[in-house]
């Protein structure tokens, strides 16, 4: 009887004057054509009237969530829930939510913002769209562990053991290629990028990060891809250029017409990586801790992620148990850790941390997002940490004028001395490495 | 027919005014009766003044304010009481025509002694015929009222003689004409408009009959003849009889042109009444007015209490027009062969334009209902939507083939709770009527419908207005969503001897032993079993012997009128409430071997003053079946209201566990901040014990008060008294003093007993404590209750009242930093947490401020464990993926405060950090527990927890 499977998660594409469906991805059975119009016809439906839908929740934690974009397009994502009727139903609206902005923003990158916005070939957009999907279903899966960026907006980062060769490096490639957007992006996670990479707006760095991994992914060594920028240049394409320099690293500039795939492939790539091999390897070796092995983390930080709240940049790393004292409880799996953890920031941000993204979206984004029922809004004191403990472990989280930290301990560790972890692994990781 | 009922009204105020005595005749007539309350002395001649607002289907909703309690000697000597004394019926304000009292009188013949009823039918025939003013009534009334001079007439003739003067005063009305078409009561022969839609009775042959000086003998002058009771005229509580009406809005009125002015009103609005009144020059008189101006002073009656009373709500309504909110009744099920418009909606409510808007896409509602169950296989609970600039939550609740949708304002009900607060008003809608159909699917609930659910989004959206007229502190709304929200009831406890009298009392009034009252003194079969009650005092739960879930229905029901904060403030002087209601664990036992009798149950309430018992009733079973809609039972009012009176002695040592120092020790969130504290210890010579005896030294106020009532305590405990309570007849004289007219040879000491208290309460007035208080002094110096130091903190020096604080402490080290706590008790449905009165002793500025933010934080807490429930008892194994963060255990969250507005440039504002926290404990029992401290000292919170639960002694 149920159209859609537990914990699966469809998006539903439409154009938002006529309602005519562009795409539909994720969920292996795609929902019957009637529903996809009833879905976006009770939206229609309530914008008639002058009310504007936005969310629905059933049992068992199912959700829809409705959005429209420029007046254009309308995006639908419904999803299944889990079995149980555990609904952590705000945690997933929220998901959702950053999901439907992803891809909006996902396909103004690909396609511009103009083919969106004024459609004259329905059809034509329908086959344009199609470049788009390799990337919204690896924003749909979300199955790549460790990275964080879709969801809180910040640009994964890692933090490279001698930062500073790399930096040197990647400025000075960049301004070889007549660029002043370049990166280095190891393990999917940027390790350097020069001054102007980092002055794009957040969810731009974190869209072109997920770019490069789903480009790095296709295996080729280099390539020259045309991208709009959602919010910087939605109208007018940029170059993409991405050199493999190890498997696990990639060097990417953002340029103009020059210079050639070919001609910055032969001409520069050898001419400054060739020297830093080793220090690649190194940073490759850092691998998915994103912290260099001069931070000492204490032993009882299972998973952890810091957020730069200035810098808009995040690392993340979840420990792999090591020896545990039997009689402990079972430690969580690395993939669950990774799930509390995201589970836990939204649980926090949504909560009690605000997240003052609201500088850097669009008005319209920040329109949206005022409306969201700001439950943070209604505390008359300023929240600064928090905890939680389930049965596989604590978390806690806490936020400084400039950071955010959030942690998972085992169940082992006493409550009163989490406080105590957080606040010195923070300390640890920013004396350390200048975070 | 409107004079009718201004009688009525006097005859309220002598019975009220009886009451208002002090219940104390009531104690005499009870000791000398067997076992409880002997009727022929109190309800005989008297029939009960609620009496008539029973309506045809059985239901009673009475409730009588009363003066404070300075003001009740005078109340009774002057007409203030009548403009206060005015009754309600659940639904409207019904004017009583002959006929549905006959039918009443037809449908009321259970349980009642034949010559009574008789008595009281003459008496009603008689009535009508009266057009009189209530001073001129039948005998029997006109000796009562000779006794108790409660006039409402100013210008009686025995009193004409003082000078007066005459003046101009203006008096603004609401009026309401819509209610007139809506009411189905003829206008009055000679009244017209005047009568019917402001409520003054006029009639222009009195003028001259009546014997007016010549000069003023004017025909077409409104002289004011009489009020009707419930009218506008009579609720501003300014309009007195003997008043000339001048103009309306600036018209200058008279009799001649009065009813097209008045029927020129077009809906419902206020408009200035300009009056010629009489002002009285006499000493006599001075003193009454002084007193009804001061009524007029203190803010006359809340509006919420005028909600409650049905008057007219329009322009509550209107202040919250513009919020968009909506309760609507959908049918799932629709006939296609006859489309009419609007055809699917069974009830909606309000008519705003906010909501009609909502009403407009009721399509959204019942599309998404009807296809999202099939896409993600689960029923539908809430959207949100944006309607302009705000955001409405949208709460379903899908039943058989209807659907009820509620939307509020995210502002005011955030999605975390809009499911609580659905089900919550589900569950109180199907105890009052049985199921969602029965509740929305007949037409005449419609106006009963309407007012339930004026209530609820009064209460949610403005509460503020609603107490606007008393005297309490801002409300906080996170606070109420929590509070209410928990599946409990606000718990106090008592120490053990006086919780044993109370039990004691209850216990006897269940065993339903009413003497030469019970229907087993007549052979009849018993009409109705008492399943149990439950006990209130000023909003905390004393007592109760209801199992759990009916305790929750019948505080759900409580809750949704807004009983409990009533009875907490001295205003109810009489509270009766009788309707049938369907307990929901009865109604859906299934239990295999033994299934609960089909019997159908009534709920009936009874307040006086502070007390507030509700007792449910089952009829069927054991008992006799109910037929028909039965109102309420006089013996059972009776009976209970006995019990409450009799429980009002016991009010002296409830009132001192409520004034108490608060029992694990409370912290004042302002003491923490550097800067306020430097001020307290200027004021409060900086010791180190300040922060530790909080309540004790803050409350300086308090203090004073207390030493007095020890004082005379002391006083009281003069050797003969305590003669009489050490020895073995001490012992006796204990049990019957507590229960009075218990057996018959304690009447002469329990009669001089009941003399002291009346002496005790012309000395003190405050705790009618006499006997009880001294009973009580000697058991508890024996063993010291730890929870109670009422009379021990006197006897001890600083340092042992130290040691002992410290014992009470929850928090370690060596300053104690509790600010708040709540602990929840869901096996039995309470909760408990630092009392009103403690909460105010610890005043500051920070600390209510700490608190709306303690509670607003509760919110989410309870959010957390309350998601994670289902999946409890699960092995982390066969949870599936994407499964969300698992059962929280424990949550805590550590906020910071600064003062407001804080001046000082130079320096940067102190701060003061705090935690909240709550535990979910399931072993030994499951519990919730909710605390906030400084953060100066880190806590084990299930520690606490224990120590808490331990402590309360729940």
């Amino acid at each position: 009887m149920m159209m859609l499977q537990h914990g699966s998660t469809q998006l539903l594409c439409l154009t938002a004057s006529s309602g005519v469906p562009l795409f539909t991805r994720g969920a292996s059975k795609q929902l019957p054509f009637s529903v996809i119009g009833s879905l976006n016809g009770v939206h229609m439906f309530g914008g008639g009237h002058g009310v504007v839908l936005s969310s629905c929740e059933t049992e068992g934690g199912g959700k829809v969530v409705w959005r429209v974009f420029q007046d254009s397009m309308m995006l639908i994502v419904v999803s299944g829930g889990g079995q149980d009727g555990a609904g952590d139903s705000k945690e997933d609206e929220v998901r959702l939510q950053r999901l439907l902005e992803n891809v909006w923003s996902c396909m103004v990158l690909v396609l511009g913002q103009d083919e969106l916005t004024n459609v004259r070939n329905v059809e034509r957009l329908k086959r344009d769209l199609r470049s788009c999907f390799s990337l919204i279903d690896q924003l749909l899966e979300d199955r790549q562990e460790g990275i964080l960026g879709n969801l809180t907006h910040c640009a994964d980062s890692l933090l490279p053991p001698n930062p500073t060769l790399l930096q040197e490096a990647v400025d000075g490639f960049a301004q070889a290629s007549d660029s002043e957007f370049g990166c280095l992006i190891v393990h999917g996670r940027i390790a350097a990028a020069t001054e102007k990479w980092w002055r794009l707006a957040p969810p731009e760095v974190v869209l072109l990060s997920a770019l490069i991994r789903s480009l790095s992914a296709s295996g080729s060594a280099s390539c020259d891809y045309p991208v709009f920028l959602p919010q910087g240049s939605p109208t007018v394409a940029h170059r993409l250029l991405r050199f493999q320099l190890l498997p696990g690293a990639d060097v990417c500039v953002l340029c103009g017409p020059t210079p050639s795939l070919h001609s910055a492939e032969s001409g520069m790539v050898g001419r400054f990586w060739t020297p830093l091999v080793e220090t690649l390897r190194d940073c490759l070796a850092v691998g998915e801790h994103s912290l260099p092995r001069s931070v000492s983390l204490r032993p009882d930080v299972l998973a952890l992620l810091l957020i730069n709240r200035e810098t808009r940049r995040s690392v993340s790393c979840v420990r792999t148990s090591t020896n545990r004292p039997l009689g402990d409880p079972p430690l969580p799996s690395k993939a669950r850790c990774w799930e509390i953890l995201k589970l836990f920031y939204i649980f926090s941000t949504t909560r009690y941390f605000n997240q003052e993204e609201t500088l850097c979206v669009s008005p319209e984004e920040r329109a949206q997002r005022a409306n969201t029922d700001d439950f943070v809004l209604g505390f008359s004191h300023q929240p600064l940490q928090c905890y939680l403990v389930t049965e596989e472990c604590k978390s806690y989280g806490l936020q400084t004028p400039q950071h955010q930290l959030f942690l998972l301990a085992p169940l082992s560790v006493p409550t009163f001395a989490l406080r105590t972890v957080a606040t010195q692994t923070l300390s640890d990781i920013v004396g350390a490495t200048g975070f | 027919m409107a004079t009718a009922d201004a009688r009525k009204c006097i005859d309220t105020n002598v019975c009220g005014g009886k009451t208002e005595e002090d219940g104390v005749e009531m104690h005499s007539n009870d000791c000398e009766s067997t076992s409880s309350f002997n009727s022929s002395d109190y309800s005989d001649d008297l029939e009960p003044e609620w009496l008539d607002d029973i309506q045809k289907n059985g239901e009673l909703f009475y409730l009588e304010l009363s003066e404070g309690e300075e003001q009740a000697a005078l109340a009774n000597a002057n007409q203030g009481v009548a403009t206060n004394h005015v009754r309600f019926s659940e639904k409207e304000a019904e004017i009583l025509t002959e006929q549905n009292k006959k039918q009443r009188c037809a449908s009321r013949t259970k349980g009642e002694p034949a010559l009574k009823r008789l008595a009281r039918i003459l008496r009603r025939k008689r009535r009508p015929s009266q057009r009189k003013p209530g001073a001129k009534d039948g005998g029997k009334e006109n000796s009562a009222l000779s006794s108790a001079p409660a006039s409402i007439l100013k210008n009686q003739p025995g009193q004409r003689q003082a000078v007066t003067v005459q003046q101009l005063k203006e008096v603004c009305v609401y009026l309401n004409p819509k209610r007139l078409a809506g009411s189905s009561a003829p206008l009055c022969e000679g009244g017209g408009l005047l009568e019917a839609l402001l409520g003054v009775v006029h009639r222009a042959s009195w003028s001259r009959g009546l014997g007016d000086p010549p000069e003023v003998r004017q025909e077409d002058r409104l002289t004011v003849h009489g009020l009707i009771p419930n009218s506008p005229a009579i609720k501003c509580g300014q309009i007195l009889i003997g008043d000339v009406l001048v103009a309306v809005d600036d018209v200058d009125v008279s009799s001649e042109n009065i009813e097209r002015v008045l029927s020129c009103i077009p809906g419902p609005t206020q408009v200035r009444l300009l009056l010629e009144t009489v002002a009285p020059a006499d000493d006599s008189r001075a003193e009454d007015t002084s007193s009804v101006r001061k009524t007029k002073a203190s803010p006359p009656v809340s509006q919420l209490v005028r909600l409650l009373w049905g008057e007219d709500t329009a322009e509550l309504q209107m202040s919250i027009a513009h919020v968009p909110h909506i309760v609507m009744f959908l049918s799932l099920k629709l006939d296609s062969a006859s489309p009419q418009e609007e055809e699917e909606i069974l009830y909606q409510y309000p008519a705003s334009e906010a909501s009609g808007q909502l009403k407009g896409v009721r399509g959204i509602f019942l599309t998404l209902c009807d296809m999202l169950e099939n896409v993600t296989g689960g029923r539908i609970l809430s959207s949100s939507l944006l309607l302009g600039k705000q955001l409405v939550h949208v709460g379903y609740w899908k039943e058989s083939n209807n659907l009820l949708v509620v939307g509020l304002p995210a502002e005011r009900v955030p999605l975390l709770c809009l499911q609580t607060v659905v089900g919550d008003v589900v569950r109180t809608l199907k105890v009052m009527y049985g199921s969602l159909d029965r509740a929305f699917c007949q037409a005449d609930h419609a106006p009963r419908l309407d007012h339930f659910f004026c209530l609820f989004f009064q209460q949610l959206i403005q509460p503020s207005r609603l107490r606007d007229g008393s005297s309490a502190p801002p409300t906080d709304v996170s606070g109420t969503l929590f509070l209410d929200g928990l599946p409990a009831v606000r718990w106090l406890t008592l120490p053990p001897e006086i919780k044993m009298e109370v039990d004691t009392v209850l216990s006897d009034f269940e065993s339903s032993d009413f003497g030469e009252m019970s229907e087993d003194f007549f052979g009849l079969r018993r009409l109705y079993v008492i399943l149990g009650s439950c006990l209130f005092y000023k909003s905390y739960l004393i007592a109760n012997h209801l199992p759990k879930e009916d305790l929750l229905d019948v505080c759900l029901y409580c809750q949704h009128y807004c009983l409990l904060p009533l009875a907490s403030e001295q205003r109810v002087g009489q509270l009766v409430i009788w309707r049938e209601v369907f307990p929901q664990q009865r109604a859906s036992t299934n239990n295999p071997g033994y299934s609960q009798p089909q019997g159908r149950h009534f709920l009936l309430i009874v307040g006086l003053r502070h007390f507030m018992q509700c007792v449910l009733l089952e009829a069927g079973g054991c008992a006799s079946a109910a037929l028909g809609s039965p109102g309420p039972d006089c013996v059972y009012v009776d009976q209970v209201k006995a019990t409450l009176l009799q429980l009002e002695v016991l009010q002296a040592g409830v009132e001192e566990r409520l004034n108490a120092p608060p029992a694990p020790c409370l912290s004042c969130a302002d003491w923490f901040l550097p800067a306020a504290r430097d001020r307290l210890d200027s004021l409060a010579s900086s010791s180190p014990v300040f922060s530790k005896l909080a309540g004790a030294v803050r409350g300086s106020s308090g203090g004073s008060r207390g030493r007095s009532l020890f004082g005379e305590r002391a006083r009281r405990s003069s050797p003969q008294r305590s003669q009489s309570d050490s020895g073995s007849e001490g012992q006796m004289d204990a049990g019957t003093s507590l229960a009075p007219g218990l057996s018959p040879h304690s009447t002469p000491d329990s009669g001089r007993k009941l003399g002291g208290r009346r002496d005790s309460l012309g000395s003190g007035g405050s705790e009618g404590s006499g006997g009880s208080g001294g009973l009580f002094k000697i058991p508890r110096m024996k063993h010291p209750n730890p929870f109670f130091l009422g009379t021990l903190k006197k006897t001890l020096t600083e340092r042992e009242t130290e040691e002992m604080y410290n014992t009470m402490k929850l928090t370690s080290g060596a300053e104690n930093t509790l600010f708040h706590y709540v602990v929840m008790e869901s096996v039995q449905g309470i909760f408990i947490a630092p009392t009103h009165r403690e909460e105010a002793q610890l005043s500051g500025s920070i600390h209510p401020q700490l608190i709306r933010n303690f509670h607003h934080c509760c919110l989410s807490i309870r959010a957390a464990f309350q998601q994670s429930l289902p999946a409890r008892g699960r092995r982390a194994a066969d949870r599936p993926q994407g499964w969300g963060l698992g059962p929280v255990k424990e949550h805590g969250v550590l906020f910071q405060c600064k003062p407001e507005n804080w001046t000082d440039q130079r320096k940067p504002a102190p701060t003061m950090t705090y935690w909240v926290i709550g535990r979910m404990l399931l072993e030994p029992v499951p519990q919730e527990f909710y605390v906030c401290f400084h953060d100066s000292v880190a806590e084990v919170p299930v520690e606490m927890a224990f120590r808490l639960s331990f402590g309360l002694a729940l």
